[in-house]
């Protein structure tokens, strides 16, 4: 199974909406590393991943019906133990379809803090498909520190996004701060950029947020949309 | 890509010989100055064109006492061009007319067509199909014209004479490109040719790039963009051609995608993504009509730097501050002066001088006198850490403009130098060849003078990273 054939194989479903754990079974094919989200069908099940992947843990909706999942109430964070994890769990249930296989409950372990990116791609309607990179988070769409470029991209122009932005110098560290791992970033923004182009049925692509670390990066939510 | 190359070298071919007719017939020409008609032939006439011109109409006897002819059959020899002033539907039948004649090139200066759209539509595919089928290449339809000032010719119904140069510009506006020829005649600014694009239904952006990148005249290419839907191929177009492009691209606010799912989607806004795409592929940008001639002026003039370091010199603190100001924000650099530079400074001014000595180099009243500006300004000049000169003075009924020691100090360090002038415009023409004759480009505001500067340096920039290579670690 590559992406080429997955993406091919929702397409023909008629499934265009893409949520977060398939959305992620697609990036790490592409070469992108992802907290791997696991679902969980019962309260039992949500409890004993918990305890397997060791908390604190985030459940989450991965559902083509709230893609923006944190505007809907759909994302519970740093979930400390077991009865947090069984209210949240029944919380988010009465929010899911039980009849769509894409609609689910996941649950991940939280992530460590680190500088939240936004990486994603969109179909501009003069210049094709476009790839965008910023300070992500839920500050992305008030701040709009954002850079965008052509994809096709090439390695020095990634490097040029990164540049670009207006967070650079948290980027390259900050008040003490450890720089990021900023040729990870770049090698994030070129899987994308060869992802888009060799699947012309990607219509959208949003990561955010990807978290970048002094070592690596690390997607935490994603979502694709085809047409 | 290289197919792209190949028929990019032939349509640049087909719009060279539009734009380099031998002889022209003007369509709907008019006994009225009130009308677009009579104006297109009068601009041509005015402008000075060399070749033969036909005024066509079938009652009229003669136009500013030429002879009008009843109909293209009945124009002895042949004609190269055809220039219709005719409305939006006679225009479509023209073409037949010019089919017979054997006139493959024209200009279709009626609007009505897809900018209006509804019926406009349609017309406009109406007008494709019958050039295609008429074998008629044509620039427009809902354009000003044309104009090539190396040979005189202005086919524009607007009548005017321009400073000749190297600088060429393509407009998708003809309103915005007439603003920048007046701010180009004001500036002194030099033009080659002149392009308005309309509603590009035969010639795209990239078409005309194509063409004026090969165009031996033009130095450097301006363009004035609201929005194309072959935005890709023009900027993969602009990246191939070697001479600087600089867009002004309008329509700013941002428009958001309702249908968009996703925050990336929802992000997009138009002109930031314009803006971006453009530094991708070394396209240089202006945010205003003045800030694109003065780049034009500067990058068709001026020699490059050899580093982004510049200095500056004054001798009023508020304009240089003010051009400070602007190269800071641009991300430019003006260094600290060498040991050995502050030293020959220091023993120039003497002891306890009324000024401090440092790059921005503000000294004063020391620098009313030309004889003692040009001393300073070599200093400044010679130091090792100066890439780039900017230079400031202000014009006065007795002190001199230090025009000469300007030149001579250019001339002796061999770098780039950009003048501001604060001055009535009158006052610079004299000035102005002297300076850009020899390659320094002359501003009245340090703002345009700043802006110039920063397009050198910018432009020195992305050559130097286009010539490491796309993968290149910098």
């Amino acid at each position: 199974m590559n992406c080429e054939s997955l993406i091919k194989s929702y397409k023909q479903e008629g499934r265009l909406v893409i949520p977060e754990k398939e959305a992620k079974e697609i990036l790490e094919l592409a070469g992108i590393p992802t907290l791997r989200p696991y679902v969980v069908k019962s309260v039992e099940e949500a409890v004993a991943t918990a305890r397997r992947i060791k908390f604190p843990v985030a459940l989450k909706l991965s559902s083509p019906r709230f893609l923006h999942k944190s505007e809907a109430g759909g994302v519970d964070l740093n979930l400390a133990g077991e009865k947090e994890v069984a209210a949240s769990f029944g919380r988010l249930s009465a929010m899911i379809s039980p009849n769509d296989r894409l609609d689910n409950i996941v649950i991940q372990k939280m992530a460590p803090p680190g500088i939240e990116l936004i990486l994603g791609v969109f179909r501009d309607a003069h210049f094709g498909p476009v790839i965008m990179l910023g300070l992500g988070g839920i500050f992305a769409e008030v701040i709009k520190d954002v850079t965008y470029r052509l994809i096709p991209i090439q390695q020095q122009q990634a490097r040029d996004m990164i540049r670009s932005l207006q967070c650079r110098l948290l980027l390259e560290g900050f008040r003490g701060a450890d720089p990021v791992d900023q040729q990870a970033i770049i090698e994030a923004i070129l899987k994308v950029s060869q992802l888009v182009s060799k699947n012309q049925d990607l219509k959208e692509l949003d990561i955010n947020p990807l978290v970048a670390y002094r070592q690596g990066v690390l997607a935490l939510d994603a979502r694709l949309v085809l047409h | 890509m290289e197919q792209e190359q190949y028929s990019g070298q032939i349509v640049a071919g087909t719009i060279r010989s539009i734009l380099y007719p031998r002889s022209i017939a003007v369509l709907g020409v008019r006994s009225s100055p009130q009308q677009v008609g009579y104006n297109i032939f009068e601009s041509i006439i005015y402008g000075g064109f060399a070749g033969d011109v036909y005024p066509v109409h079938p009652r009229l006897k003669t136009v500013l006492d030429r002879k009008v002819y009843p109909s293209l059959a009945e124009i002895p020899g042949q004609v190269d061009l055809a220039v219709i002033a005719l409305n939006e539907k006679a225009t479509i039948s023209a073409l037949e007319e010019c089919e017979k004649k054997g006139i493959r090139h024209a200009v279709c200066v009626a609007g009505g067509y897809r900018e209006i759209g509804g019926e406009g539509e349609g017309l406009e595919k109406t007008l494709q199909e019958v050039a295609t089928r008429t074998n008629v290449s044509f620039i427009g339809p809902n354009t000003l014209g044309f104009i090539n000032n190396e040979i005189d010719l202005n086919a524009t119904f607007y009548p005017m004479i321009l400073p000749k140069g190297k600088v060429s510009f393509i407009s998708q506006s003809g309103g915005l490109g007439l603003t920048f020829l007046h701010r180009a005649a004001d500036a002194g600014l030099g033009i080659n040719k002149w392009i308005g694009a309309g509603n590009r239904s035969n010639f795209s952006f990239s078409d005309y790039l194509s063409f004026l990148g090969a165009d031996e005249g033009t130095g450097a290419i301006g363009l004035f963009l609201e929005g194309a839907e072959d935005a890709r191929s023009m900027v993969y177009r602009a990246a191939q051609i070697k001479k600087p492009v600089v867009v002004y691209k309008a329509g700013r606010s941002e428009e958001i995608d309702r249908s968009t799912f996703t925050h990336t989607g929802s992000m997009s806004g138009s002109y930031r993504v314009y803006r971006d795409i453009f530094s991708q592929f070394n396209i240089q940008v202006a945010d205003s009509v003045m800030e694109l001639v003065a780049v034009l002026k500067a990058l068709s003039l001026s020699p490059l730097p050899a580093g982004g370091n510049v200095g500056l010199m004054t001798h009023t603190a508020g304009p240089g501050i003010v051009a400070a100001d602007l190269l800071f924000s641009r991300g430019h650099r003006i260094p600290d002066l060498t040991a050995k530079t502050l030293e020959s400074l220091h023993q120039l001014a003497g002891k306890n001088p009324p000024v401090v000595l440092r790059n921005p180099l503000d000294v004063a009243g020391m620098g009313f006198r030309a004889d003692i500006y040009r001393q300073y300004l070599e200093l400044l000049a010679t130091d090792p850490n100066v890439d780039l000169v900017l230079a400031i003075y202000c014009q006065h009924k007795n002190w001199r403009f230090p025009t000469a020691e300007i030149i001579e100090v250019k001339e002796k360090v061999k770098k780039p130098f950009v003048v501001c002038y604060s001055s009535p415009g009158s006052y610079l023409e004299k000035e102005r060849p002297l300076l850009e004759g020899r390659g320094i480009p002359l501003f009245n505001t340090p703002e345009e003078a700043a802006w110039a500067a920063s397009a050198l340096i910018d432009r020195f920039s992305r050559l130097q990273r286009s010539q490491r290579g796309p993968g290149h670690e910098l």
